[in-house]
């Protein structure tokens, strides 16, 4: 179980097929052998779906399923650092699901429920005192036992660390009680209801407290949490080894012995491992691939709607740099609304995701994904495509058209395709596309110096929509790249923080949303869908909202 | 041949500074903010002072630069900012792949190269050339990513015969090992084998028009021995010239039959460094790579005498 590759669940019998199928290559064509369907039976949703309806998984029905084995996942980029403190990146959530149980989850209505929690937080009345009970008789990895000390020092940690990610995440907690070993009371300088959708991600990630004292920075070596799976193996660029925790409390739900992921960047090498049988799941596949992956009999593919977008933001007031004081940029689309509305008339958002994505994401105008419980019809409102009117509203403006914008992207096959999609829909509405690529690193540096007139963009998500807006497009926002700023908007958003009641957030965003709208310094155009590919001999592995592949109580189908 | 190796050494240690040099500067002149790449999606300007700041990188380039040197000179190569594991440790489970990959790309090239030279040489103008004149042409023009992704395609995929991805030490399970490294060796050897054959093949047709072979051939010597004996040991020498040079594009190979095969080496490992702007491990597989270079010219020059004793080996220029 510590080797680098996946010997025990597919080589065995590879080996005893090679000589034969070896044979049969000789005989056949080679294209008319197609990969044997080892699949014994239990379909998954996602078979013979129509593009752009969402699929989850089930759940794996334990008489179905194989106890043992070692599930491998192609993973499309490294996980960073393994410590949930210092953790920044989407992919060290896929490896942390499988062992660092949080104080909540999300399920697949992208609802917040408990985990290490036993039920939801209560709020005092002035909503700066948070409680909330842990579940008792629950060990970490190292034996040692998970009660409100741990939680503590997680906390505590999480919000000292100097390289912390986590301490914007938990807003402003004074201090952690710890009346007695099963609760945990957070007290905060003022109400935020951020704070249980951070409890849900890596803030609320629990870590084992003697192994914080031994390992301290180094945590991420040997990380210990309480989870279905343990840390067992970690080669740097290439590979990440977790095997059975036999002390987690519902020991008796897990089937597999171990699960690794597997680093492959290219997403159709990714396809050709599934395919292969190297591997059983590969994360983010090409829209591309789909079609494909679909008629072979023995995938299927997961898609669940994602609550991040993809969006173009434009350059407003950025001169100094992200997080400096706004400055004025001698452009009209920088300076005037209408030229930005003119844009994003001039865009049709449901034949771009059908042109270049096959119709399997969706076409989005707003950063509240109707998937979130703050959805409401002011946030799904959606601006027309309307070619006529973006020229009218750039006659309005005194703008001569065509008028040139240059856009800066990622090279990256996939957002190249959007972009010349963009620049031929937009041409129509009296707008000359350039298009700018550049590699991701260098898009992220140029984005938050201001050297963008319109840039392209995305964000991933978080289930709280706090944390998909206030830093994107509120005053001084750590990463509100445009420069944009709207005094009426951030009132809004920070009643919204700190509102209790959801009815009252669901307004709240609904109201901000039709401000953002108005003033176009940021338009969103689509919602990825996260696209997992699954071997059908895999069962219950599922991927929610929250886009993080649950493979924990997946098995090998009998 | 001490004086000759004593200039060696010295111009080794230069071009080694000076890399080391150019190197830093140069990733540093890579647009892209490593603070950035790490922080990824959850930046903040604190988190992004927090980064630069224990990595070192808000203080002066010449600091750094200072610093860098310092540890290196301890044998310290840093940690990587990405993984936070130390370069070192990266270094040593990534080596021994490629090392390994590469070993066996230059087996495979080499058997095949020197064999389907010395055929086409001896067999000149007949199919047995023209197939393998065109087999090299294939090998020199195909490009290795296109090569692996259709052996992976037919293979692995459609034939199950070899695994797409993987990679067993050679401790563990050296059968293992080999069974997963045989196919991207294959890919990676055969731009080398094609070099290989048709430098083989000149040399080889050069020799056998030579006095020596002639005069060997009148002494009634067998044909195989006039060609392995005489005409092919002195061919040998371009071919060792030839595949020393190669063994940098070797290393260059490697990186995208890695990338493509999934296997845990150098290639990988620089690659996915550059994109994440990781500075320490960049610097420090760029400087193993030259100090690689430098090395393997050296023992080149050595093996000419070896084969051709009538190479010397002198401290003098000429």
């Amino acid at each position: 179980m510590t080797n680098l590759s996946v010997r025990e669940t597919n080589l065995p019998r590879r080996r005893v097929l090679r000589a034969a199928v070896a044979a049969a290559a000789a005989i056949c064509t080679v294209a008319a052998c197609s990969p044997v369907s080892n699949n014994g039976g239990g379909d998954q949703p996602g078979d013979n779906q129509s593009a752009g309806q969402d699929s989850f998984g089930t759940p794996a029905d334990p008489a179905a399923v194989k106890q043992g084995g070692e599930l491998v996942i192609a993973l499309s980029a490294e996980p960073d650092a393994l410590d949930p403190t210092l953790s920044r990146s989407l992919y060290s959530r896929y490896v942390f699901q499988a062992m660092c149980e949080k104080l909540y989850d999300v399920n697949e209505q992208a609802q917040v429920v408990p985990q290490l929690a036993t039920a939801l937080p209560t709020t005092s009345d002035d909503g700066r005192t948070v409680t909330i009970p842990l579940r008792s008789g629950v060990r970490f990895a190292d034996g040692t036992a998970f009660d409100s000390a741990a939680v503590k020092a997680t906390l505590q940690r999480h919000l000292s660390n100097a390289r912390s990610a986590r301490k914007s995440e938990l807003g402003p907690i004074d201090g952690v009680d710890t009346p007695d070993a099963q609760t945990v009371v957070l007290r905060l300088k003022q109400p935020f209801a951020p704070l249980l959708g951070a409890l849900a991600d890596r803030a609320g990630m629990i870590m084992s407290a003697q192994a914080l004292r031994t390992l301290g920075d180094d945590f991420a070596s040997a990380p210990v949490c309480v989870g279905p799976f343990k840390f067992a193996k970690r080669v740097p660029q290439n590979s990440i080894e977790v095997v059975r925790d036999p002390n987690y409390y519902d020991a008796s739900k897990v089937h597999l012995d171990a699960i690794s992921w597997r680093i492959l960047t290219d997403a159709s090498i990714r396809a050709a491992n599934l395919r292969s049988g190297d591997a059983q799941v590969a994360d983010s596949v090409s829209t591309q691939d789909v079609a494909s992956l679909r008629q072979d009999a023995a995938v299927s593919v997961l898609q669940s709607q994602s609550l991040g977008y993809q969006g173009l933001t434009i350059n407003v007031g950025n001169v100094d740099g992200v997080g400096t004081a706004p400055k004025p940029i001698n452009r009209p689309l920088a300076q005037n609304a209408k030229v930005r509305q003119a844009f994003e008339h001039a865009i049709d958002r449901k034949a771009l995701v059908d042109a270049v994505f096959n119709g399997l994401h969706a076409a989005a105008c707003s950063p509240i994904s109707p998937a979130s419980t703050f959805s409401s019809p002011e946030a799904q409102n959606c601006p027309t495509h309307d070619p006529a009117k973006a020229k009218q509203l750039l006659a309005e403006a005194g703008v001569q058209t065509p008028y040139t914008v240059t856009m800066l992207a990622s090279n990256t096959p996939d957002t190249l395709r959007l972009a010349q999609a963009l620049q031929s829909m937009v041409k129509d509405g009296g707008f000359d596309l350039k298009i700018n690529p550049v590699e991701y690193s260098s898009l992220l540096d140029e984005q938050d110096r201001g050297n963008f007139e319109l840039l392209q963009l995305g964000w991933s998500g978080r289930i709280d929509p706090d944390a998909n807006i206030t830093n994107f497009v509120g005053t001084g926002g750590s990463q509100n790249v445009s420069g944009y700023s709207n005094p009426q908007l951030d009132t809004l958003l920070t009643q919204a923080r700190q509102a209790g009641d959801v009815e009252e957030r669901r307004k709240l965003y609904g109201q901000a949303v039709t401000l953002l709208q108005q003033d176009d310094a940021l338009i969103y155009l689509y919602r990825q869908r996260n696209l997992t590919a699954v071997s059908k001999q895999i069962q219950g592995l599922q991927v929610f909202p929250d886009g993080v592949i649950r493979a924990a109580f997946a098995g090998f189908g009998k | 041949m001490a004086r000759y190796l004593l200039t060696r050494a010295w111009q080794s240690a230069l071009t080694l500074l000076l890399s080391t040099i150019v190197v830093f500067v140069g990733v540093r002149a890579l647009p892209g903010d490593p603070a950035l790449a790490l922080a990824g999606e959850d930046r903040s300007p604190e988190a992004l002072e927090a980064i630069r700041h224990h990595y070192g990188l808000d203080q002066p380039l010449l600091v750094q630069f200072a610093q860098y040197v310092e540890r290196m000179a301890q044998g310290d190569f840093g940690v990587s900012i990405r993984t936070g594991t130390p370069v070192s440790s990266m270094l040593t489970t990534a080596l021994p792949v490629t090392v390994e990959l590469s070993i066996l790309a230059i087996l495979i090239a080499a058997a095949l190269g020197v064999g389907a030279g010395v055929l086409a040489a001896v067999r000149r103008g007949r199919p047995a050339e023209w197939l393998a004149n065109g087999l090299a042409l294939i090998g020199l023009s195909v490009p290795h990513f296109w090569l692996g992704l259709l052996a992976i395609l037919y293979l692995s995929v459609a034939t199950g015969l070899f695994p797409a991805s993987g990679f067993v030490p050679i401790l563990e399970d050296p059968v293992d090992n080999l069974y997963h490294l045989v196919l991207p060796a294959v890919i990676l050897g055969t731009g080398l084998a094609a070099i290989i054959m048709r430098q083989t093949r000149s040399a080889m047709l050069d020799s056998l028009s030579s006095d020596y072979v002639r005069t060997a051939k009148a002494k009634g010597l067998r044909p195989r021995a006039v060609i392995t004996r005489h005409a092919l040991r002195n061919s040998l020498i371009v071919v060792v010239t030839v595949v020393g040079l190669q063994l940098g594009g070797l290393i260059s190979g490697a990186v995208v039959t890695e990338q493509i095969f999934g296997l845990p080496g150098f290639g990988k490992m620089t690659i996915d460094a550059v994109f994440q702007r990781d500075y320490p491990v960049i610097q420090a597989v760029v400087l193993l790579t030259a100090t690689a270079y430098i090395v393997i010219n050296f023992f080149v020059d050595l093996l000419y005498s070896v084969i051709d004793p009538r190479i010397r080996v002198t401290g003098d220029p000429a």
